[in-house]
C-alpha cells in the first residue's frame, strides 16, 4: 500500500512539472512521434518477413497499433492534468468575456461581496461570542445557580437559602459566592465609583480563574475578623491603573452603603469574562459592612447574592439539577410562606458558558439567519443574471457541443467563470467584513460582554472561502448545458430563443429572493416602528436643560446626619451659581437608574378597610428632595412640595402620583389621607412601617419607560428618611457648559466626593434608546442591501424575458396589440413574480416563527403594520424593476423584429 | 477542446490495470525491451490482448515512468535503428512484487467462488 501511494505521488508531481513546463511538452510529443515510427517500422519488418508485401505489410502494421491520435490523446492525458490546464486557459477566457462585459460583472461581484462579507463578519461575531470557550479551567464544570422570579427583581439568593441550598450536596464539589455592590474607592487615583463584587474564600477556586499578579482571595480571608483585602479586575487594572505594578499592597478605602472600610490591594486577576456584572474590584465580604450584618445573614428575603458551583467529578450537570431541584423544593416547602406560588419563583441551574451566552444567543443567531438569507438573496441573484447569460451564450455553447467539445468541457467554462466572479466577490467580500466586523461586535457588547475583545482572524477568512465555494459551485452547476437532443434546434434557432425550463427556473429565484427580501423587510419594519414610537414619545416634562449628576454617598467617617447636611449645602451652594435656575436631589436618575430599580412594594391606606382575597397595592417609592417636581418643570395638581422642615422627627409626609390617587380614592380627594408600607422587603430597606400624610399630588412621571406610562409612585423626603445621592441641575442656558463649576464648587466643599456622569435628562433617553436604534439600522441596513439586490434581480429576470420574446411582441404589434398592452403585460408580470415572493415569504415566515418559538419564548411576531408595508415596499419596487424591460418591451419596432428572425 | 472519447477511456481504464503488470513482468523477465519488443511479448503470451490497439501500451508506459516503476533510454533497435529501451528499476521491482501478491490473492477468492455450489452454502 505504501509502495502504491508513494509512486502515485510521484505521479502526481511528474505532472505537475509536467503541466508547468512547455518544453518537456515538446521533447515529449517528439520522442512519442518517433517511437510511433520506430514501433510500425518493426512491425512492417515483421509483416514482410512473414511473406506480405509491402504496402500491405505496412497497411497492417497500422492497423495493428491503432487509432494514433486518440492514442496520442490519452498519452497526453497521462502525461499531465490536461482538464487542469484547459481550466486555466478557460478561466483566461473568463476574463476576456467578463472585461467585456462589465456592467454583468460588477453588478454580480458585489452582490457576491455583499453576501460573503456579511456573513463572514456575522459568523466571525457569532464564533467570538458564542463558541469561543472561557478561560476559566474546565468551563463545562462550572455552573450558576439562579432564582427568579417574573414580576419582581429580587432575582437569586439570601444567605439563609444558599445555607440551605447547598449544605450536603453530593454532585457539587464546591459553591462559590459573590455579592455585586458599588464601592466609592479612595486611593486609587481620583475618589471614584467602581462596579465591585464581595467574594467568599471558595470563589476564586470554584470559578477557575488565577492572578497575573499577586495572589486571589482565598479562604484564609474569610471570616469577621479577616483584614480586608481587594482584587483588581485586568481591565480595570490595564486600562484606569494603565498596569501599575506598584498598586499591589496598596491600602484604599473602600465605601458602600453601610460604612467603609480599608482593604490592602493583594492581586490582579487574569483576563476573563465577569459575570453576571461588570466587575472592576472584587473584595473579601468584610469589606461590607452590609453583608456581615444581621439583615443579610438572617433575612431569607434579602436576596443578594449569585452563586457558582463547580461539579463534581463523578457528578454530571443532569445530577446536579436532579439533586439541586429536590433540594430546592424541600427549601420551599420547609419555609412556604416565604415562597407564595402566586410569586411563581424559578430555580435553574445551568453551565456557566450557557448563562453568558444567553442573552446574545437568540440575537446573534438571529442575525446569522438574516445573514444567510442575504447570501441566499445574493447568490440567487448572481444565478439568475448568470442564468440568463448562459441562455443567450446557448448557441455559442451547442455550436462547440457540436464541434465535439463534450458536457465536461462546457461545465468547465462555465465554472471558469464563476470561479473568477466569485474568488473576486471573496476579495471584496473580506474588504468589507473586517469594518462590519467592527459595527457588529459594538452590537453584541450589548448582549455579551464577551464581544469587547473581539479581535479579526482568519476564520473569517475561512468562511469567505468556504461560502464562495458554496457559491462557485451553485452558480456552474444551475445552468443547464445544451444536450444532445437539443443540439440541433439550438444551433438552428437564429439567437436568444429560450427553453421554457430555464425560463422557470429563472422565476424561481426571483420569487426566492422576493420571499427572503420580504422577511428581512418585515423583520427591520417591525423594528423600525419600535423606533419610531420610541423616538417620537416626548418625555412628559421639559427635561432638555436638566442635568444629572451622580454625587455618590460618602459614608466614609461620617454620620447619617452629616451626610443629609452635606446633600443639603451641596444644593444650597449650586443654586447660588449664575446660570443655575433649580437645584435639587434624588436617589435615582430617571431612565438611566431607574430601569435597574423597577422594584414597587405593598403599601396600605390607614383606615382602609383590609380585602383578604386581595394582596396589598404597590407602587414604586422614590426619595426626593425639595424642589425636585419644579427642577424637572412638573407642576403640582394639589397640595404642596416638601421643604426643609420635613426632616427626621417630624411628621412623615409623602407625595403621590395622579394615577395612583385616582385609584386609591376614586372621586375623592387624597391629600391629608394616610397610607403605610406593608411590604415584607421593608425591614431590609430600614423605612418605619409608621403611618405618612399625603401632602401633595404630582402628574405621573414614567422614570421607568421611555414611552410614557400612568405611574404609581410614592415619593418620600429623602432628608427625612432615605437615600440621595443624584444632582439635577436645571440651567438656564447651556446645562453642560456648567459641568466645570458644578464640579470645581463640589470638591471644594469635599475633595474626595466623586462627581460622575453627568449628562442631560434628553440625552440619558437618547442613551436608553441607543439599543434600540442600532438593531434598527443593523436590521434595516440588512434589509435594504436586500431590496437592493431583489430589484436589481426582477429587473433582471424581466429583461431577460422581454429580450426572449422580441419577436413575439412584434408579431403582436403587426397584429394590431397595442404597445400600452404589451407594456402592462410585462409589468403585470414583474407584479406577480413580487405577488408569489411575498406570499411564499408570508408562509415562511410564519413557519420560521413556529420553529423558532419552540426555541425561545422572547420572539415578538411583527405586527399588521410591517407586514403590510414591507410587501407595499416590494411591490413597488418590483414595479419600478419592470418599468425599463416593459418600456423596452412596448417601444419594439416590429417591422424590425419580424426581420431579424 | 478534448473531443469525446468516453467509451474508449472506459475500455482502456480496464485494460491498462491487467497491461501495466503485465509490462512489469515481462521486463522483469526478458530485461530493457522497446515498446515493439513489449508489444511483440505481450502478444505472444496473452494471445490477443494486444492483437490490435497495441499503440495503448505507450500511455501505459508513460504512466509507470512517472510512477518511477520503469525507466527508458534511447539504445539502437534490431533493424539499427534509434529506439526508446525500457527498463525495470528497483521501485518497479517492489511494486511487481506487491501487486503479483494481490493479484495472486484477489484470483484465489475469485476462483473460490467460482468453485461454490449451491450445497456448500449453509
Amino acid at each position: 500500500m505504501s509502495t502504491n501511494l508513494f509512486r502515485n505521488f510521484r505521479r502526481f508531481l511528474n505532472r505537475l512539472t509536467n503541466s508547468a513546463s512547455r518544453a518537456v511538452d515538446t521533447d515529449r510529443e517528439a520522442r512519442l512521434r518517433e517511437e510511433i515510427a520506430e514501433h510500425i517500422a518493426l512491425q512492417t519488418q515483421d509483416n514482410l518477413r512473414a511473406g506480405l508485401d509491402p504496402i500491405e505489410a505496412r497497411r497492417q502494421a497500422m492497423l495493428k497499433f491503432g487509432g494514433v491520435e486518440s492514442m496520442k490523446e490519452d498519452y497526453r492525458d497521462e502525461r499531465a492534468f490536461p482538464w487542469f490546464e484547459h481550466l486555466l486557459h478557460d478561466i483566461r477566457f473568463a476574463l476576456r468575456m467578463l472585461y467585456k462585459n462589465p456592467g454583468f460583472t460588477v453588478v454580480a461581484v458585489v452582490t457576491l461581496a455583499l453576501g460573503i462579507g456579511a456573513n463572514a463578519a456575522i459568523f466571525s461575531v457569532v464564533r467570538g461570542v458564542l463558541l469561543r470557550p472561557l478561560v476559566n479551567r474546565d468551563e463545562a464544570r462550572l455552573l450558576y445557580l439562579c432564582q427568579s422570579a417574573p414580576d419582581s427583581s429580587d432575582v437569586n439568593f439570601s444567605v439563609p437559602e444558599i445555607d440551605d441550598l447547598t449544605a450536603h450536596l453530593k454532585s457539587i464539589q464546591a459553591i462559590g459566592t459573590l455579592s455585586p455592590l458599588d464601592f466609592t474607592v479612595v486611593g486609587l487615583g481620583d475618589a471614584r465609583t467602581l462596579t465591585a463584587g464581595v467574594v467568599d474564600g471558595t470563589y476564586f477556586d470554584v470559578v477557575g480563574l488565577h492572578p497575573v499578579l499577586g495572589r486571589l482571595i482565598g479562604p484564609g480571608d474569610d471570616g469577621p475578623k479577616a483584614p480586608g483585602v481587594a482584587v483588581l479586575t485586568y481591565k480595570f487594572w490595564s486600562t484606569t491603573l494603565h498596569s501599575d505594578p506598584s498598586v499591589i499592597g496598596k491600602t484604599i478605602r473602600l465605601g458602600s452603603f453601610n460604612g467603609t472600610r480599608s482593604a490592602t490591594v493583594i492581586g490582579v486577576l487574569q483576563p476573563s469574562v465577569p459575570y453576571p456584572v461588570e466587575t472592576e474590584i472584587i473584595a473579601n465580604i468584610v469589606t461590607s459592612p452590609h453583608h456581615l450584618s444581621a439583615t443579610m445573614v438572617t433575612g431569607r428575603m434579602h436576596r443578594m447574592t449569585e452563586v457558582f458551583a463547580r461539579l463534581a467529578p463523578s457528578a454530571t450537570l443532569e445530577s446536579a439539577r436532579a439533586e439541586l431541584g429536590t433540594t430546592y423544593a424541600a427549601m420551599r416547602s420547609a419555609h412556604s410562606e416565604d415562597y407564595k406560588a402566586e410569586k411563581g419563583y424559578r430555580f435553574t441551574v445551568t453551565r456557566i458558558h450557557d448563562q453568558i451566552n444567553s442573552r446574545a444567543n437568540t440575537v446573534l443567531w438571529v442575525l446569522l439567519a438574516a445573514s444567510g438569507l442575504l447570501f441566499l438573496i445574493a447568490c440567487s441573484n448572481v444565478a439568475n443574471l448568470f442564468l440568463a447569460r448562459t441562455v443567450r451564450r446557448e448557441p455559442e455553447l451547442a455550436l462547440r457541443a457540436a464541434l465535439g467539445a463534450s458536457t465536461g468541457a462546457l461545465r468547465r467554462s462555465l465554472l471558469a467563470e464563476a470561479i473568477v466572479l466569485c474568488g473576486a466577490g471573496l476579495l471584496a467580500g473580506i474588504v468589507i467584513a473586517a469594518p462590519m466586523v467592527g459595527v457588529l461586535s459594538r452590537y453584541a457588547s450589548r448582549f455579551s460582554v464577551r464581544a469587547a475583545d473581539l479581535a479579526l482572524d482568519s476564520s473569517m477568512l475561512w468562511i469567505g472561502v468556504a461560502l464562495a465555494f458554496v457559491a462557485t459551485i451553485f452558480l456552474a452547476f444551475i445552468p443547464r448545458l445544451p444536450s444532445n437532443n437539443s443540439q440541433a434546434f439550438a444551433v438552428s434557432s437564429s439567437g436568444s430563443r429560450v427553453t421554457l425550463g430555464s425560463r422557470r427556473r429563472l422565476r424561481l429565484f426571483a420569487v426566492t429572493q422576493i420571499a427572503a427580501c420580504f422577511l428581512l423587510l418585515a423583520g427591520a419594519g417591525a423594528l423600525l416602528r419600535t423606533l419610531f414610537v420610541l423616538e417620537n414619545s416626548q418625555p412628559p416634562f421639559d427635561t432638555a436643560r436638566v442635568l444629572a449628576i451622580n454625587l455618590p454617598v460618602m459614608t466614609d467617617g461620617r454620620t447619617p446626619e452629616q451626610i443629609t447636611t452635606f446633600y443639603r449645602d451641596v444644593r444650597r451652594r449650586v443654586a447660588s451659581l449664575p446660570g443655575v435656575e433649580k437645584v435639587s436631589g434624588a436617589m435615582i436618575v430617571p431612565w438611566r437608574d431607574a430601569l435597574s430599580f423597577n422594584l414597587q412594594m405593598q403599601f396600605a391606606i390607614d383606615g382602609a378597610p383590609k380585602d383578604d382575597g386581595k394582596d396589598d397595592p404597590r407602587a414604586r417609592f422614590r426619595f426626593i428632595s425639595p424642589e425636585y417636581f419644579s427642577t424637572m418643570g412638573i407642576p403640582f395638581l394639589e397640595g404642596r412640595d416638601f421643604n426643609d422642615n420635613d426632616r427626621p422627627g417630624s411628621e412623615d409626609v409623602v407625595i403621590i402620583t395622579e394615577a395612583l390617587a385616582k385609584q386609591l380614592f376614586p372621586g375623592q380627594d387624597a391629600l391629608n389621607h394616610k397610607l403605610h408600607w406593608t411590604d415584607p422587603l421593608l425591614k431590609f430597606s430600614g423605612m418605619n412601617p409608621g403611618p405618612r400624610r399625603i401632602v401633595g399630588i404630582v402628574p405621573d412621571f414614567d422614570d421607568t419607560g421611555i414611552v410614557p406610562e400612568p405611574s404609581m409612585t410614592i415619593y418620600q423626603p429623602s432628608d427625612q428618611e432615605g437615600f440621595s445621592g443624584r444632582l439635577f441641575v436645571r440651567a438656564k442656558g447651556d446645562p453642560y457648559a456648567l459641568i466645570p463649576v458644578l464640579t470645581s464648587e463640589i470638591h471644594h466643599m469635599s475633595d474626595n466626593q466623586p462627581v460622575e456622569r453627568a449628562s442631560t435628562l434628553d440625552d440619558v433617553r437618547a442613551e436608553i434608546m441607543a439599543p434600540d436604534r442600532l438593531n434598527a439600522i443593523v436590521f434595516g441596513g440588512f434589509a435594504t442591501l436586500a431590496l437592493l439586490i431583489s430589484i436589481v434581480g426582477v429587473a433582471g429576470v424581466l429583461a431577460f424575458s422581454v429580450s426572449g420574446r422580441i419577436h413575439e411582441f412584434g408579431i403582436r404589434l403587426a397584429l394590431g396589440a397595442s404597445p400600452r398592452n404589451i407594456l402592462s403585460g410585462v409589468l403585470s408580470e414583474g407584479f406577480v413574480i413580487a405577488l408569489i415572493g411575498v406570499t411564499v415569504g408570508t408562509a415562511a415566515g410564519f413557519a420560521l416563527v413556529r420553529v423558532i418559538a419552540k426555541y425561545t419564548a422572547e420572539l415578538q411576531i411583527p405586527g399588521a403594520t410591517p407586514l403590510i408595508a414591507a410587501a407595499g415596499v416590494i411591490l413597488a419596487a418590483a414595479l419600478v424593476a419592470s418599468a425599463i424591460p416593459a418600456i423596452r418591451a412596448a417601444s419594439v419596432d416590429a417591422a424590425r423584429a419580424l426581420r431579424s428572425e | 477542446m478534448t473531443p469525446t472519447h468516453n467509451s474508449a477511456s472506459k475500455k482502456t481504464d480496464v485494460l491498462q490495470g491487467t497491461l501495466a503488470l503485465m509490462v512489469l513482468k515481462t521486463l522483469d523477465v526478458l530485461g530493457p525491451l522497446h515498446g515493439y519488443g513489449l508489444a511483440r511479448r505481450i502478444e505472444q503470451i496473452s494471445g490477443d490482448l494486444l492483437a490490435v490497439n497495441q499503440g495503448t501500451l505507450y500511455p501505459v508506459l508513460l504512466k509507470l515512468e512517472q510512477e518511477g516503476a520503469i525507466e527508458s533510454e534511447w539504445g539502437a533497435s534490431e533493424n539499427n535503428r534509434r529506439a526508446r529501451f525500457y527498463n525495470l528499476t528497483k521501485t518497479g521491482r517492489k511494486a511487481l512484487q506487491s501487486e503479483t501478491q494481490d493479484w495472486q490473492q484477489t484470483a484465489a477468492i475469485i476462483a473460490r467462488f467460482f468453485e461454490i455450489k449451491s450445497e456448500d452454502l449453509p
